[in-house]
């Protein structure tokens, strides 16, 4: 523990340095593709975040599992932190998407199988964060465990959308790899590191923050306790 | 084709929304850090009103 801790902070400077890496090689480093210009180049964040949101969902999906089994609140934290970090890429995979389609398909938003699958992923765990929110504590966290594990369904189906469905949305992950030039695959690789290390330290800091006020609340419990029982 | 201006909007807003979640996080942790400081004066006023007035003091 102590060991991790000390990491902690070269993590975050790593973290940073990378995202610096990251950004030369997205605007330096990549070509500029030949059809659609320099707007090809959202791309290098669409992805990444797109991976993300998935990574995210599936700790859900296992921490929520691990939950059900140990009934260690631990798990629910994890999985509670897990899909709100989602929430954050998938909601910028939204966002990524549109500006990116305009210029290219000329239209923000089409009712494509891989869009309309993503937004339903975003509403499903949108839907978790609100559940969470109205149920009360003593249940909240079983509601939670089984809606982030038939929640998880709908990864593949998003996933698996454009091979399944006729779509107009572009094919990057095929059989053969990558289907791109080399420059410009090394660019989404470097990305792709820099995204999950700043994906896994909100992560860590989230979880952190979660725990600490459950800690306070307990705390605040405990002595609202001695104080009443010093009134009585 | 020059389309820069997507490519700004989409880079801006994805480092927005980045940026505002670390910032939600740093604001709740300032939060946490106020009510540990007032959990700790709180204790500290209990611990004094159970050992009473200290007498040895005076002489």
């Amino acid at each position: 523990m102590k060991y991790l801790r000390a990491l902690w902070i070269p993590f975050q400077i790593l973290t940073y340095v990378l995202m610096l890496i990251a950004l030369y090689a997205i605007f330096i480093y990549a070509p500029v593709e030949k059809t659609m210009g320099v707007v090809q180049k959202i791309f290098y964040i669409h992805v990444p975040a797109a991976f993300l949101a998935y990574l995210a969902f599936f700790i859900t999906f296992i921490a929520s599992i691990l939950y059900l089994y140990f009934r260690d609140s631990k798990w629910d934290t994890v999985a509670y932190c897990a899909v709100e970090t989602g929430v954050i890429f998938c909601s910028i995979v939204l966002i990524t998407g549109p500006i990116w389609a305009k210029p290219v398909w000329n239209v923000w938003w089409t009712w494509d199988p891989r869009l309309t699958t993503t937004l339903i992923l975003w509403f499903t765990y949108v839907a978790y964060l609100m559940l969470r929110r109205a149920v009360k504590d003593n249940r909240r966290a079983n509601f939670a465990a089984a809606f982030g594990i038939i929640g998880f369904i709908n990864v593949p189906i998003t996933f698996f959308s454009i091979r399944l469905w006729r779509t107009i949305h572009p094919v990057i992950i095929t059989s053969r790899g990558l289907n791109m030039s080399d420059p410009m695959k090394l660019s989404l690789i470097i990305t792709f590191i820099a995204f999950c290390f700043l994906y896994c330290s909100v992560l860590i800091s989230r979880i952190k923050l979660e725990q600490s006020k459950m800690r306070i609340a307990e705390i605040n419990g405990i002595m609202d306790d001695m104080y009443f029982n010093k009134i009585a | 084709m020059d389309n820069s201006i997507y490519l700004f909007a989409a880079f801006s807003i994805t480092w927005t929304v980045i940026f505002l979640y670390i910032f939600r996080l740093f604001l709740s942790q300032r939060d946490l850090n106020r009510q540990i400081i007032e959990i700790e004066k709180t204790l500290h006023k209990k611990i004094k009103a159970d050992d009473g007035p200290e007498y040895g003091a005076s002489f």
